[in-house]
């Protein structure tokens, strides 16, 4: 076995899948990574990730190695050192695999212009799956670890790596987006036509209260014509939900399974990898 | 037709529409429906029942618009009957008292009623689960008796303890874990209801009804003190 440890957590720093399906019905939220394309474009370096990914926001964790040897590879817009033994630093290149050896310690700073980056190991992080996924939901403590993780967790990562040349996959464009088509949300009917117009031709500005269940957005307020409080009823990632004050929330990876706020319009599913990548701040409009 | 009909819901979604209201004859007919569709074996990620509505989240949009036709042929066919074998009748021990009811002061006097009609109230009354939602194992349960219908909290507790039992409006609840909300708060009950080891995970499940009996604190104490698992308490407090 070879092992790691994590010596800086960065922020937001869990484990994630492409998502837990089959148990909305029980109150379990899909979950799984923001931005799917990046755990998917680290899976041509490191093939054999165990789909155990780690994902963090906007500050990179740091991983020493404490036993034996580690094929890693760093998926996003950051900058990548790793410190050696001997006190020099090495700096390397994201969707390129890193060879790490006892007392190395990998550091990722933070994400640049972007919000979420990965981690992949070669054979995974030795983790068993929680209803089906390796998915981390911290509001609702679900998950192969149920909470962030923290300073001292030691990750045992098996032993048998094909290949220790150096891979890297220089093709991949994560693109950016900032103009998202939608559809027509369950009560869009709520919405006036003046109220639908806003939504298609004013930006939305992302506020720092957003996170992994959703962005929340300031601009035109939308105000239904019946009512902000329905029947609670299922609810799809991706939904732009509008509560009482008229903001909408746009509802990313960890939904609450059901809810009571008139839904006006829903993202494509490829869709939500790509805003949950905006940082707060950013400008975004919607064409319906 | 037992329902008003299937709407989209995005690319991948579809909304299995009962009307507007919410009954109790809805949500025999939405969770007969959920066991219907989860037996036709459709490419879905989550079916998900609420009080008047079932989602349907498909994994591609290939797969919806594939089974869209399918699905209405076989909905069409369907005929919801009532099957309460399957269910579980709970009798589940609560303590109405101080360190957990938060917000008794606060009911007794929005109705105007003593903390014992409170209690009398909410334990007399046999409660309905409609279906599992908002956080893991967390059920929707109804009807609160008029006389404590109460609107959820203007502004929500940041964290509501676990364990705790809540009203708002015509509901009643059980919150499986340390969470932020809005109902009010007006005893405990001494053990956890879900755990995801357990085949069931959830205690109660959709159809299951539920009954509250108010317990002494040192009797509270001694049932939290034996840690019962899922299948003890599902023994113990169940028919």
């Amino acid at each position: 076995m070879n092992s790691f440890e994590i010596t800086r957590t960065g922020t937001y720093l869990t484990v994630q899948d492409f998502g837990r399906f089959h148990y909305q019905h029980l109150g379990i939220s899909p979950s799984g990574a923001m931005d799917h394309r990046i755990p998917l474009a680290l899976e041509t370096i490191i093939t054999h990730h165990g789909n155990q990914f780690l994902e963090f926001a906007y500050v990179g964790p740091s991983l020493k190695i404490t036993k034996g040897a580690i094929k890693a590879c760093v998926g996003g817009e950051c900058k990548i050192f790793v410190q050696k033994q001997n006190n020099t630093q090495i700096e390397h290149k994201p969707y390129t695999s890193i060879n790490l050896f006892e007392g190395d310690e990998l550091t990722i700073l933070n994400t640049i212009d972007s919000v979420y980056g990965y981690i992949a190991i070669e054979n995974g992080l030795g983790l068993q799956p929680c209803l089906g996924s390796f998915a981390t939901d911290t509001k609702a403590q679900i998950g192969s670890i149920s909470r962030p993780l923290q300073i001292g967790d030691i990750f045992n990562i098996e032993d048998k790596v094909s290949t220790w040349d150096i891979e890297f996959n220089n093709k991949i464009i994560i693109e950016k987006q900032s103009n998202f088509n939608v559809s027509p949300g369950p009560q869009m009917n709520f919405f006036s036509d003046e109220a639908i117009h806003q939504l298609v031709s004013t930006p939305y500005i992302i506020t720092s209260q957003s996170d992994r269940m959703g962005l929340r957005l300031k601009g035109e307020p939308l105000i239904s014509d019946r009512t902000h409080d329905i029947l609670s009823e299922g609810i799809l990632p991706g939904s732009i939900q509008v509560p009482t004050n008229g903001q909408p929330i746009v509802l990313l990876r960890d939904i609450p399974c059901t809810g009571g706020y008139p839904k006006i319009a829903l993202l494509a599913h490829e869709d939500i990898s790509k805003i949950a990548q905006l940082p707060p701040g950013s400008t975004v409009t919607f064409d319906l | 037709m037992f329902f008003k009909g299937i709407n989209h819901y995005g690319d991948r979604g579809l909304i299995i529409d009962f009307g507007d209201e919410s009954s109790q004859e809805i949500s025999k007919k939405i969770n007969q429906t959920f066991s219907f569709i989860q037996e036709l074996k459709l490419p879905l990620l989550n079916i998900t029942p609420s009080f008047n509505k079932i989602v349907l989240h498909f994994k591609t949009v290939e797969n919806k618009d594939k089974s869209l036709k399918f699905l209405e042929n076989q909905i069409q066919k369907f005929q919801p009957i009532e099957n309460s074998s399957k269910t579980k009748i709970w009798k589940i021990p609560a303590c109405y008292e101080d360190p957990f009811a938060l917000d008794m002061e606060n009911i007794q006097k929005i109705h105007n009623i003593t903390k014992k009609d409170v209690i009398d109230l909410h334990t007399k009354t046999i409660f309905y689960t409609y279906y599992i939602g908002f956080m893991p194992g967390f059920p929707y349960l109804g009807e609160v008796p008029s006389s404590l219908v109460t609107p959820r909290l203007k502004s929500p507790r940041v964290q509501i303890p676990a364990r705790s039992v809540g009203i708002a409006k015509e509901h009643t609840c059980i919150y499986p874990k340390v969470s932020p909300g809005g109902w009010n708060i007006i005893a405990q009950v001494p053990f956890d209801i879900f755990d995801i080891d357990h085949p069931r995970a959830s205690l109660f499940l959709p159809g299951d009804k539920v009954q509250f009996y108010a317990v002494t604190l040192s009797e509270f104490e001694n049932i939290q003190k034996k840690k019962l698992s899922l299948q003890e308490l599902i023994k113990k407090y169940s028919q």
